[in-house]
């Protein structure tokens, strides 16, 4: 057997989305202004190549990027398609009413409807330029710590560990095998986005989110589409509000015209609903079946299609942001103003304040706890803070009803967010989910069936399996699964009984079924190779027994284009 | 005269060899089948009940295992003997072995992987089957057909053939090949994509012992077995008979899809078959979109039908 390597780096960036690209492309940039022996900075990214794990509306604030590139536009940065028109409705059936004025929050001018995979392949290849490696396909699996030593009251991150490959489905090493490596940095930022597996144990080992209100998430799904010539009114931004959701769930439909006969389309529902037979995949091809949407995929194709989690908790969520030799950014720390539907802006803020920290830190020899807490004074005084601050109670608003949440919304913007209750309560999502007799009484339905089912007709709706084909979704079979279900004997007798199995119907990509075990009662199998990395799973179950983890490197989705 | 060298392997003989004779009995002359072997009285029986006019049995304890020297030996000898204007030879791989041998021997040409008689001539696939050619041949000659262009249940039966043993001398000194004994393929060798036909199941077999059903049918066709992905994900088949993105891309000449509903993963595997039968329960299920012929139906009824009508 091979031996573990290790490779020592100055930062260590985990995760190469928007926020990990531009924590690279500052430090470079600082690297430059600095003069001198040139920093060793490394970035890893689980997917097989830079961007196909990306996935996002999306409506860029190019703000950030102005200030990061201020010449990207000569720079060649995919922006093509500016936004010309906003508009909101409110859905019902199979009616609309267009909302007469556009409210601020979702005034778009000036930002652009972008590929968020083209965009970060392009910031990809202006990290590489700068002589940083991108090291694609490997994940990292495991944080790694060293003792506390002198005055530092934690134990110190120390880098991250990659995941092993060639490994078989029974656990056993194949011919291929390879042991991970380790990777010590003097600094590791995490930048694993929404729901990182690295944050997610950083943040318990460390309790980073004492004092903190739960992270509440949505589930995003999104598809591409191509429709025919001339439909599309390029730059127009479509919101939508209502039906396909009740009342009482967060989220709303988009659909976003780019040039090409391209249509970017989907619906964000909140992952904190009560109904534990509500299905966002379902529900998403409602949405498709309206009138408003329909009329534009009539006759159009579809191209591709993905899902992917989003934080919508808000400033109250986010964790303390740093840790000795380690920094928190993106996703992963929650930075999404869910009020604007927009986050790419801030992580990207949030990787240049991290990397700036880092830098220093170096330099002065020192990235102990108290070194780093720089990071979250620059957070604290910078737009994220301003973004995020008046609209930290708007989620949590929502929890009482979406009207109640869109009235607080408005208000926010009189009233800097303040309520006579600061913060206001907050609950995991994932516990706000009623059991079936709580919340359809004696009318309990057949847990296999769904409650509001979709005629499925392969040209505007599809059902899961032929969703995960159009992700582009590729893992090999020969590996243990990387959806660890902590106990699965629950699956069958009192998750079944209580919610009916809603992994069933949240995951996006059929990877949870329940098939006979062959003596008439119901097995959990784990469909792993289909996983779309949206980590809802995680999120969502009412246990708290699913553990996300990477797959060997290189599998998920290819979200081109997305 | 089209004399016809059936194949077998311990006294079971193998379906082309009905193929081939029915391709001889389409060609019209009168048609000898020869059998080689030792202990060959089963099998020349079996075929003494189809229409042709006489079984030769060459049973001689050198032949008990197949060599090439062996068979060209005794075959030189009994085409020398009976001078059949044409010999017709299953495509199998012990006929590919010693027929090009055989047919320097004898001085004949050989025509191989036919799929057709046309006159006196034959039809045969060039350029991996992208094209047919017809092949012409002037006087005695030999031909080898592809399995699964003649259809075993075409064959002619009825007769009451004589079963005569042929004098052939073999001298086994001459035989050079010493033979070890049969060894399984490796696991892994099943290549599906070799495959005339597939029998394919899908989740709507229900249970792993219902998994006998199809190899039935598959057996009664001739065909392999495969499947979709949970089957081989519930380890009810290897992963090497999973067709799909994650599994061999397959193209036959039949497939047939018993209980699989056609997840566009399972049908980008197989959609270039020549002919796709398609056996569902639901009449709306993707897979008859791409199936030539469907049977909207319950398995467990259509199935055993099926086997019942092959088998007869």
């Amino acid at each position: 057997m091979a031996d573990r390597e290790t490779l020592e780096v100055d930062v260590l960036i985990v995760g190469g989305g928007p926020a990990g690209m531009a924590a690279a492309l500052r430090l470079a940039q600082l690297q430059k202004a600095k003069g001198g022996e040139p920093l060793a900075i490394a970035v890893l990214e689980k997917a097989r190549e830079v961007g196909a794990h990306m996935l996002s509306g999306a409506v860029l604030d190019p703000s950030t990027l102005a200030e990061l590139i201020p010449d990207f536009k000569a720079k060649g940065a995919p922006l093509a398609t500016e936004v010309q028109r906003d508009d909101i409705y409110f859905l019902t059936r199979t009616g609309k009413f267009r909302l007469p004025i556009t409210p601020p929050f979702f005034q778009n001018h000036g930002n652009y409807i972008i590929s968020l995979n083209r965009f970060v392949k392009w910031l990809g290849g202006l990290v590489e330029a700068e002589g940083i490696d991108i090291f694609t396909g490997f994940p990292a699996t495991e944080v790694l710590f060293d003792a506390a030593t002198g005055a530092e009251q934690e134990a110190r991150v120390a880098g991250v560990r990659t995941g092993d490959r060639g490994i078989d489905k029974h656990g056993q090493k194949k011919s291929t095998f390879e042991p991970g490596v380790d990777i010590r940095a003097k600094v590791t930022i995490f930048m694993d986005g929404v729901r990182g597996n690295l944050t997610k144990s950083l943040v318990r080992q460390l309790g980073l989110d004492e004092n903190r209100s739960p992270q509440v998430y949505a589930i995003g799904i999104k598809e591409l589409w191509e429709v025919p010539a001339g439909r599309t009114e390029p730059g127009r931004v479509v919101h939508t509000m209502g039906y396909p959701l009740k009342m009482e769930e967060f989220g709303g439909g988009f659909m976003y015209s780019l040039h090409d006969n391209l249509v970017s389309l989907g619906l964000v529902t909140g992952l904190d609903y009560r109904d534990p037979m509500f299905d966002p995949h379902v529900s998403f091809q409602h949405l498709k079946r309206h009138p408003l949407v329909a009329s534009m995929l009539q006759g159009a194709s579809l191209v591709r299609y993905g899902a992917k989690a989003l934080p919508e908790g808000g400033w109250y969520t986010v964790p303390r942001l740093y840790a000795a030799g380690a920094l928190i950014g993106g996703d992963a720390a929650g930075f999404m103003n869910s009020a604007r539907l927009k986050g790419i802006h801030l992580a990207m803020r949030s990787g240049m304040l991290a990397a700036e920290t880092a830098f220093e830190a170096i330099g002065k020899g020192d990235t102990s706890a108290a070194a780093l807490k720089v990071y979250e004074d620059r957070v604290n005084a910078s737009a994220i803070r301003k973004e995020l601050y008046p609209v930290r109670n708007v989620h949590q608003a929502f929890g009482y009803g979406s009207l109640a949440g869109a009235m607080f919304t408005g208000l926010s913007l009189f009233t800097g967010g303040w309520w006579f209750r600061d913060p206001l309560p907050a609950h995991g999502g994932w516990t706000r989910i009623e059991k079936l007799t709580e919340y359809y009484k004696d009318a309990r339905p057949d847990s296999d069936a769904t409650v509001n089912p979709v005629k499925i007709d392969r040209q505007l709706t599809f059902d899961r399996l032929t969703g995960v084909h159009y992700s582009g979704t590729r893992h090999p079979e020969d590996q243990p699964s990387h959806l660890i279900v902590h106990d699965a004997s629950v699956c069958a007798t009192r998750c079944r009984e209580e919610y009916g199995n809603p992994c069933i119907r949240f995951c996006p990509a059929n990877v949870y079924e329940m098939v006979d075990d062959g003596t008439g009662r119901k097995k959990l199998q784990i469909n792993a190779s289909n996983c779309v990395h949206c980590k809802t799973c995680d999120i969502m179950d009412p246990y708290q027994i699913i553990d996300w983890v990477p797959p060997e490197g290189g599998g998920g989705p290819q979200y081109e284009g997305m | 005269m089209i004399l016809v060298v059936a194949e077998h392997r311990e006294g079971k003989l193998n379906r082309a060899t009905l193929e081939t004779i029915a391709a001889a009995q389409s060609a019209g002359s009168p048609v000898k089948v020869a059998v080689l072997g030792s202990g060959v009285d089963g099998v020349a029986k079996e075929l003494a009940a189809a229409d042709v006019a006489e079984v030769l049995t060459i049973d001689d304890a050198a032949l008990k295992e197949y060599t090439a020297d062996g068979f060209v030996l005794a075959l030189e000898q009994l085409i020398g003997r009976e001078n059949p204007e044409r010999v017709f030879l299953p495509h199998t791989y012990q006929t590919r072995d010693f027929a090009p041998a055989l047919a320097a021997r004898v001085k004949r040409p050989l025509v191989t992987d036919c799929v057709a008689v046309k006159g006196n001539g034959y039809v045969r696939p060039m350029f991996q089957g992208k094209m047919q050619a017809d092949v012409a041949v002037e006087g005695p000659h030999m031909a080898t057909f592809q399995i699964g262009a003649f259809r075993a249940d075409a064959m002619k039966s009825g007769g009451s053939a004589q079963v005569k043993p042929a004098s052939v001398s073999i001298d086994a000194s001459k035989i050079r090949q010493k033979p070890e004994a049969p060894f399984k393929e490796a696991k892994q060798a099943v290549d599906l994509s070799q495959a005339e036909r597939i029998v394919s199941v899908g989740r709507g077999i229900k249970g792993q012992e219902h998994l006998q059903l199809a190899q039935q049918l598959a057996q009664a066709m001739g065909a392999e077995l495969a499947a979709s992905r949970p089957i081989c994900d519930a380890g009810w088949l290897p992963m090497d008979r999973q067709i799909g993105s994650s599994g061999q891309t397959v193209a036959p000449k039949l497939y047939v899809a018993l209980g699989i509903s056609g997840a566009i993963q399972h049908l980008v595997g197989m959609k270039g078959s020549r002919t796709i039968v398609a056996i569902n329960k639901d009449p709306e299920a993707p897979i008859f979109e791409i199936a030539d012929y469907g049977i909207a139906g319950d398995l467990f009824e259509v199935v055993p039908a099926m086997i019942a009508e092959l088998n007869k």
